[in-house]
């Protein structure tokens, strides 16, 4: 395998993982402000299958993804709807929302299955697309998986660098004690649950429209959850989760390039690596492991490496918050 | 000094009983109108259904078959539930008990019915509760989230389960078939499940409503389920209590995986006869291991309140089949109606929560206004 061939595949994981990394933002800040929305595969799925087919409609790929958007927050506001108005459990209204996005996509989506549509165009960056190396994986794709990326970025600075991001993270920290700073705590839930939904849409659409085209029963099942569980590999940290997600397409992918190279293993193992993989990257996050690794490594280290690989969920996370 | 009325107006209290049912009655206008768009007569698609459902006995009977595994499966929910764990693995759970009962089944063709029907259904048992204690062990042991480790875990049983029926136990005869279609061997006649009366109705149906009554008994009649439930209220108070919250989480898992992989095995055994695949998990549960869930938030997370549940969705789902075949509507429909269902019921639920709730902070501002009059009338006395 020479580097051309290297560079070809790291920037199709890149592209694969785009729409992941757009989920992960979306739900990070969604949960940073004290929400879970847990119906994401469902979300996803109607959204692809929105997208879809309203550019196929309208022949405009940019109208499906302001579609798509349009029906991750009309799942959010459910979801934020249903927990901070009717006060009531967060993860069943997402367990029951996951379960009618898969239906209704299906049932919608049936006379719209495995026929082409339009999809988005590459479009390199004129100067940066020459650098070696990093301009053929990050400045020869599409605007989609640009928006990811500058998306990654702005997130973080947002949610770390400016003082609405402050309030987000508060109401999902201390809510009572955003609340008597003059946080209103429910409306920052709102939007952010909102706005969170509105990216998990366009994530959808980015499957449909970019990644893997067109429509099928069952489009993007499973990536919801994939994404959910990179939320909490991410630590909550839109930089850390963008990383996840590369790292699980690069996962994916190798076990693909495995499958040819040694076709004799059972296809089970191959297909079985991403999901087995979350579990221990989940086991590997919430259990003791990481303090143990902290504290045998010289102690210099410790504070970077604490920083680096300690996530505690917000501590507001999935809780109802009254205002009064 | 007048007694605060506490009680709600009769007509709302039958309102709040019958809730479930309405709430299935305002999906079923939902899925009216699309039938409008999609062309059909509502009335006449209901009639169908409804027909599908209890028009005859072999109908009644085809409900309650399609009603068995529901009920296991939110039973099992029910104690994962009432232990404060979130299993959404019934699928996995169902597959995983399911193959290992077949496995049994094929390995042992010329034992008697009397042996390899009680034995499979213990393996099944035993593979469900394996696949829902690893959830159940990585919660308590390493803190992982349990929802998202189910969901994993149902995509890997089902990876395994494609891998064994499409080669070590497929049917020889596909083996030489060019279409190889992924399923087993039928399993021999001796090991049918007895019917109980000349329908479809076999004996699963008997053994599902006594394990619900079993559950029942375990969870608020016994020691062990007490303290289920405990860890499951209050996971912090019952550590202090002296309860080993690690220990029951695990086995609340364990029991619950043990259930929906019994209702695997019966399913095997009472209905099919055989195990396959479809590719997917629904093939073979008929997303038996998701509306389990549903179920068993329709009864309240009551063992018993799960048996009129599973009867009613496993209605649903039969009349919604003939109502497809008489009115020629897509197949996606049945699965947008159940889905429909699904929401409004679990909506209904959150409601009757809701009232329930302002019913009590209703009573208890009047009994705090009452205390308060009282003292007011005593100082100025």
């Amino acid at each position: 395998m020479n580097n051309t061939e290297l560079i070809i595949i790291f920037s199709s994981i890149i592209l694969q993982a785009s729409p992941l990394i757009i989920a992960v933002c979306g739900e990070t800040i969604t949960e940073r402000s004290g929400v879970i929305n847990l119906s994401l595969d469902g979300t996803m799925l109607m959204a692809a299958m929105t997208g879809f087919v309203v550019a196929l409609k309208s022949d405009n790929v940019w109208v499906g993804f302001l579609a798509a958007a349009g029906v991750g927050m009309i799942f959010a506001l459910i979801i934020a709807f249903g927990s901070i108005r009717l006060k009531q459990n967060q993860v069943a209204i997402g367990f029951v929302l996951t379960l009618l996005g898969d239906d209704l996509s299906s049932f919608l989506g049936q006379n719209y299955t495995r026929i082409p549509g339009p999809f988005i165009k590459k479009m390199a960056i004129p100067v940066l697309q020459d650098i070696p190396v990093l301009g053929p994986l990050f400045f020869d794709q599409n605007l989609v998986v640009y928006f990811a990326l500058v998306l990654v970025a702005l997130t973080w600075w947002f949610m770390f660098r400016t003082r609405p991001g402050l309030q987000l993270r508060a109401a999902g920290e201390r809510p009572a004690a955003a609340f008597s700073r003059g946080v209103g705590v429910n409306r920052v839930r709102y939007l952010y649950t909102i706005l969170g939904g509105a990216l998990v849409g366009i994530a959808g659409a980015a499957y449909s429209l970019n990644v893997k085209l067109g429509w099928s029963d069952g489009h993007t099942r499973g990536l919801g959850w994939i994404a959910l569980a990179i939320v909490i590999f991410g630590g909550w940290s839109p930089i850390r989760g963008a990383f996840g997600a590369i790292l699980f397409g690069a996962t994916k992918s190798l076990a693909t390039v495995l499958q040819r190279r040694y076709p004799e293993v059972s296809v089970v193992a191959f297909n079985s690596i991403p999901w087995i993989m979350m579990i221990a990257v989940l086991l590997l996050v919430s259990s003791q492991f990481t303090d143990w690794l902290i504290s045998v490594m010289p102690r210099r280290l410790q504070r970077p490496l604490h920083q680096l690989l300690k996530v505690s969920p917000p501590m507001a996370l999935g809780t109802i918050f009254e205002e009064d | 000094m007048k007694a605060p009325s506490r009680q709600l107006s009769p007509l709302l209290r039958i309102v709040e009983i019958l809730l479930p049912f309405l709430a299935t009655l305002a999906a079923l206008l939902v899925g009216a109108v699309m039938l409008i768009f999609l062309g059909a007569n509502p009335f006449e698609a209901y009639r169908s259904l409804l027909e599908g459902a209890f028009g005859s006995p072999n109908a009644v009977a085809d409900t309650i078959v399609k009603a068995t595994p529901l009920l296991l499966v939110a039973l099992g929910i029910c104690i994962a539930f009432r232990g404060g764990v979130i299993n959404i693995g019934g699928e996995g759970q169902l597959v995983v008990g399911a193959v290992m009962a077949t496995m049994v089944g094929l390995s042992f063709p010329d034992a008697p019915g009397w042996l390899i029907i009680p034995l499979s259904a213990l393996v099944g048992f035993a593979g469900g509760a394996f696949w829902g204690g690893i959830a159940g062990f990585l919660k308590a042991q390493f803190n992982v989230n349990e929802i998202l480790s189910t969901i994993m875990l149902n995509q890997i049983a089902v990876q395994c389960m494609n891998d064994l029926l499409r080669c070590p136990m497929i049917e020889p005869v596909q083996l030489q078939a060019a279409s190889r279609i992924p399923q087993t061997a039928r399993l021999a006649q001796a090991f049918d499940l007895p019917r109980l009366v000349p329908t479809r109705l076999h004996l699963g149906a008997l053994i599902a409503v006594i394990v619900a009554v079993l559950v029942y008994i375990f969870l608020w009649r016994t020691v062990v389920g007490y303290r289920i439930r405990a860890t499951g209220l209050n996971p912090d108070a019952s550590r202090y209590a002296g309860i080993p919250v690690k220990r029951y989480i695990i086995l609340s898992m364990l029991l619950s995986g043990g259930l929906i992989g019994l209702a695997g095995a019966i399913q095997v055994f009472g209905v099919h006869h055989r195990m396959f695949t479809d590719g997917s998990a629904t093939g073979f549960t008929g997303s038996a291991g998701f509306n389990g869930i549903v179920v068993a938030l329709f009864g309240q997370l009551h063992p018993l309140g799960a048996i009129p549940a599973s009867f009613l969705f496993g209605a649903l789902l039969v009349g919604a089949n003939k109502l497809q075949r008489a009115m020629q509507v897509p197949a996606a429909f049945l699965t947008a109606l159940n889905g429909l269902v699904v929401v409004f019921v679990v909506g209904s639920e959150f409601w009757r929560r809701r009232w329930s709730r302002l019913r009590r902070t209703e009573a208890m501002d009047t009994a705090a206004q009452s205390i308060g009059s009282e003292a007011e009338s005593e100082v100025k006395a």
